[in-house]
């Protein structure tokens, strides 16, 4: 790793993925450092999955002006990406005057927003949209959808190396300075590299990057989420995410929301953290998620638990109002060639290209960037064997017999498609970057059954022993090896 | 008189026996339905003996593991001497149910033997 | 389409049985669909002995189990088809398979129901925690450690006293593993009282009754569990908590009836079983689609699940030959200490054998099955465990053509 490089993004969440897919349009050496073993591991893995409409932020925010440009473009990002979306809209239910008075407000700022099509509607209107809901009246914010975070960020991850760009896991920056030349001298975990320009994509640890490249110091005041994943059965019954009534301080208490892939999430709960990062589920949270969540949605019930997940969202502190900081994109004088992005939590997801093409806006301003005519914008998703008619099933198993070979039984993933993911361009090997890439494992039965398939297709395909088999992280082992 | 008391674990039933007994002698048994469960607390009190089950390697065959048992109780205190010694083994594809694998094993009077058919498969060393 | 009198959905216990015995009953045109390389379901893992004695009269290791169906259905010309995954069921009997060779579609007139149960999950039960790597169900470790040749940890915590847990105990221990303890919530065990002994006294592992993991530590590799006292309402006594190091948790917490091929066929499933309703003939509410086995209800002994598939094959075989069956309109009924019975209807024309598990360890007691005041049958029983599974025949002269059948537990 000792060549020098046009462009270091650092994080490989769907902000620096998205930064990488939009620079890979110029004619620019990149790369992209990520310290965990796959992309979308931090935030962009751990969220509710939804394209926001931008009712929830106020006005003049750059966060706003975000999630509405990236929510108004996604039907054409998921064309090109080949991402599963559904514009489904959302509700944001109430009842009683008091809250009826929030959600006028409410209402009030996404009509200042511009939310397109957003409607006060009352309790009959609410069973029309879903039987299963219940409201006095509601919010309904038909442009809300959800995606899949994981395929959209491993879809932006894709198309950036199909043009070009180069991904290095389990490559923490751990020191940056300058060289002679004024080039910037990355420290990681995996060696020295050198790089014009750097871009902090870092998530979490924005705060850290932004410290390093000498942006200035960002205090953490993070939120942990807790969320529950329901089993498809109960998905069946909810048709759009569904919100309480926001408190009076705006935050909202758990919802509902279905996801693109057929179950529903339940949370997140919203738990202040400071500066630590703490993935642990807690009892008292699983209890208010089955409590608060079954008054928004009656399924919510033990018996559609699949999983339970724990989300830490970077939130930073404004350092001069304390207030919660919004997305901020800058650059600096006294530190040339490199952009700074922190505070991208929420709606982070929806606004990952609009962030991305700001970016490169900033590089322009001191760099002008030569297009890359290659470049090509459609990036073609795995073959779902589930989702196909039987026709096409039928044409699958002709073309690849690995088609007619079912490893997960739950989510109805063949072995082809397995194989694929084992091969993906991004070159990631975890039995997790399997799951993210075909959903096996993710079913009731948890990987009861696949999980042995998909560890035994990773030894023979990549010719891996069994204790070099890792869950997600480097000392995530599976095994310890062989029992003769 | 002493008594204890044991679990069966000859059938599914799991009597609960009650052994009165003065030395080595036993004086009563009861709890057992059948009289396995005498014959079974009655060698428990002398000579406890247990059968093991556990794979050997195998090669040729669509698994890497063949199942085995022995096919006599042998003394609770030789169980892992006999695990190691198991240990030792392995076995090329094809083979059969009830196949001996070691005969007469660290001289306990109990064999080794196959519980699993498993054939030869096409591209399997 | 391809048309057939039987289509046996599963080759383990349940559906070799079941295959069997149509075949002895003359129904010639039977498919078994297994999705496995081989057939025997789970009994290829179950490398212990201790299956038989009640089929067979001896005991046998589970491979060699279900190798005396095996051979049966060989030496009868039995169809089957392996490493062939049903992905469609309707309730006009269609099954759709996706095999290497394509995907086959089968007409059925009967459809036979034999896909066994799943391990309860970590995260169905919503254990507290982070979610690193070394957390296994009992089920899939036994499958690694037996088949694949695959040792998944070494120092091992155990969370519910399942029997799979229990045997799971013992095995990793004789490959060299520390198995340090094994946790309950519940006051007594979930495994047989003779797995307790053989598999956890014989090596000298702790179980802890009324415990419970209530959170799982470590961000890579599990590095240690959080284990709690449990009241009577089995929720964690403060100041009772205690940590164990470990590198592998073993879950053994229950299994369920593997049904969703049964819903989508239109089955109606029971709330306590977790498997379809059936009459006597094992028969759901859909015509023709019969269930047997660990899909039905989880069963103690594998034994118990080839007699349950051969008595289907008597109603199926029936149902083939006249196109219906007896209406079965007795409702079969349970007071609050037993969990569930089977069949939950019947007939009233026909003997049956019933199948029942107690809610709690029941010592010296008597089982009653009664239509109102008219007593059908009394059943002592020296004890009750939730571990075992009860089974008596009940004779059709003593039930009355009307009336819902109830079925209690009587303590002495």
């Amino acid at each position: 790793m000792s060549a020098k490089i046009d462009v270091a993004i650092i994080g490989g969440g769907v902000v620096g993925s998205a930064v990488a897919r939009e620079l890979s349009r110029f004619r620019l050496n990149i790369c992209v450092l990520e310290k965990e073993l796959d992309v979308c591991n931090g935030v962009s893995g751990r969220n509710t999955g939804l394209l926001h409409s931008g009712i929830l932020n106020k006005k003049n925010m750059l966060r706003t002006e975000c999630c509405m440009e990236g929510n108004k473009e996604f039907e054409q990002v998921a064309q090109e990406l080949d991402v599963p979306f559904r514009r489904c809209g959302k509700l944001i239910v109430g009842f009683g005057e008091e809250e009826r008075g929030r959600l006028e407000k409410l209402y009030k700022q996404g009509m200042e927003n511009g939310v397109p099509g957003i409607r006060m509607i009352n309790a009959a209107e609410i069973k029309r949209l879903d039987p299963n809901v219940d409201g006095e009246f509601a919010i309904h914010v038909p442009s809300a959808g959800i995606l899949c975070p994981f395929t959209y960020t491993i879809a932006l991850a894709e198309n950036a190396v199909q043009n070009g760009v180069k991904y290095c896991f389990d490559c923490e920056v751990t020191g940056i300075s300058r060289n002679e030349q004024g080039d910037f001298s990355l420290e990681t975990k995996q060696g020295k590299m050198t790089a014009r320009w750097v871009i902090n994509c870092a998530g979490l640890y924005a705060y850290k990057i932004s410290e390093m490249l000498g942006f200035g110091k960002y205090q953490p005041s993070r939120v942990k989420g807790e969320y529950e994943i329901l089993d498809k059965k109960a998905g069946k019954y909810l048709s759009l995410p569904v919100y309480p009534t926001p408190n009076e301080y705006g935050a909202f208490d758990i919802h509902v929301t279905p996801t693109i892939d057929g179950n529903v999430l339940v949370g997140p709960t919203i738990e202040h953290i400071g500066e630590g990062i703490d993935y642990a589920a807690t009892q008292s949270m699983i209890e208010v998620l089955e409590k608060q969540g079954s008054k928004m949605f009656r399924y919510v019930k033990r018996d559609y638990y699949i999983r339970n997940y724990v989300g830490v969202f970077p939130t930073v502190e404004d350092p001069e109002t304390h207030e919660e900081m919004d997305f901020r994109i800058e650059t600096k004088e006294s530190v040339p060639c490199a952009v700074n992005v922190v505070g991208i939590n929420s709606p982070g997801l929806t606004s990952a290209l609009p962030i991305a093409r700001r970016v490169i806006a900033k590089i322009r301003q001191s760099e002008a960037l030569t297009m890359n005519e290659k470049f090509n914008p459609v990036r073609r998703g795995m073959v779902k064997f589930s989702q196909k008619n039987e026709e096409e099933k039928r044409r699958l198993i002709a073309q690849n017999p690995d088609y007619g070979e079912i490893y997960c039984r739950c989510e109805c993933v063949t072995k082809a498609e397995v194989k694929a993911a084992v091969h993906n361009i991004l070159g990631v090997t975890t039995v997790s970057g399997i799951k993210y890439r075909t959903r096996a494992t993710m079913g009731r039965c948890q990987g009861g059954y696949c999980e042995t398939r998909l560890t035994q297709l990773i030894q023979q395909e990549l010719g891996k022993k069994k204790e070099e088999i890792l869950l997600n992280k480097p000392e995530a082992y599976m095994f310890t090896g062989e029992v003769k | 008189m002493k008594s204890r008391t044991f679990v069966c674990i000859v059938c599914p039933n799991g009597c609960t026996v009650e052994v009165q007994y003065e030395e080595q002698e036993v004086l009563a048994i009861s709890g057992n339905k059948c009289k396995k469960g005498a014959e079974y607390v009655t060698q428990e009190m002398t000579d406890p003996r247990r059968t093991i089950a556990t794979t050997v390697p195998i090669s040729g065959a669509e698994l890497p593991l063949c199942s085995v048992r022995l096919t006599k109780a042998i003394p609770k205190k030789d169980i892992f001497r006999v695990m190691e010694e198991i240990r030792k083994v392995s076995l090329e594809a094809p083979v059969t149910i009830g196949q001996t694998v070691i005969r007469n094993v660290c001289g306990l009077d109990s064999d080794v033997i196959v519980t699993k058919n498993m054939k030869r498969e096409m591209n399997k060393n | 389409m391809e048309q057939r009198d039987v289509v046996i959905i599963g080759g383990g216990p349940a559906g070799l049985a079941a295959a069997v015995k149509l075949k002895e009953k003359e129904i010639n045109d039977i498919l078994i669909i297994e999705r496995e390389r081989q057939l025997g379901g789970i009994l290829r893992q179950c490398i212990h002995d201790g299956f038989g004695l009640t089929r067979f009269g001896e005991t046998l290791s589970g491979p060699e189990y279900s190798q005396r169906f095996i051979d049966e259905v060989e030496t009868l010309g039995i169809d089957f088809i392996t490493n062939a995954t049903v992905i469609d069921l309707t309730g006009d009997k269609i099954v759709t398979v996706a095999t290497r060779d394509g995907l086959l579609q089968v007409q059925a007139k009967t459809v036979i129901l034999a896909m066994g149960c799943r391990e309860r999950t970590r995260g169905a039960l919503a254990i507290p925690g982070t979610r690193p790597s070394g957390i296994y169900n009992a089920g899939v470790a036994q499958s690694y450690i037996n088949l694949f040749n695959t040792m998944v940890g070494k120092e091992v915590i155990i969370m519910g006293s399942g029997d799979i847990g229990l045997i799971m105990a013992r095995r990793l221990t004789l490959e060299g593993a520390h198995v340090k303890a094994v946790f309950e919530v519940l006051p007594y065990p979930s495994g047989l009282p003779r797995n307790i002994e053989q598999c956890l006294h014989d090596y000298d592992i702790p179980l802890y009754l009324s415990h419970s993991v209530i959170e799982i530590k470590g961000n890579e590799r599990i590095e240690g569990v959080r284990v709690a006292e449990v009241g009577t309402d089995l929720k964690p006594i403060p100041g009772t908590e205690k940590d164990f190091s470990c590198d592998t948790l073993i879950l053994s917490v229950g299994l369920i009836p593997e049904n969703e091929l049964s819903l989508a066929a239109g089955a109606v499933l029971d709330e306590r079983t977790k498997g379809a309703f059936v009459d006597e003939n094992f028969q759901t509410n859909v015509p023709g689609i019969f269930a047997a086995g660990n899909v039905l209800h989880v069963h103690d002994l594998v034994d118990f699940v080839s007699l349950e598939a051969e008595a289907l094959a008597e109603g199926a075989a029936q149902y083939l030959k006249r196109g219906y069956l007896e209406a079965c309109d007795i409702p079969v009924e349970t007071d609050a200490k037993i969990g569930h019975v089977i069949p939950q209807r019947i007939s009233g024309k026909k003997n049956f054998r019933m199948s029942m598990r107690v809610r709690k360890p029941t010592g010296k007691c008597r089982i009653e099955v009664r239509q109102g005041e008219h007593l059908i049958k009394s059943v002592p029983l020296p004890k009750a465990l939730p571990a075992e599974m009860i089974q008596f025949e009940v004779e059709a002269d003593q039930i009355l053509p009307n009336g819902k059948i109830e079925v209690s537990v009587y303590e002495k």
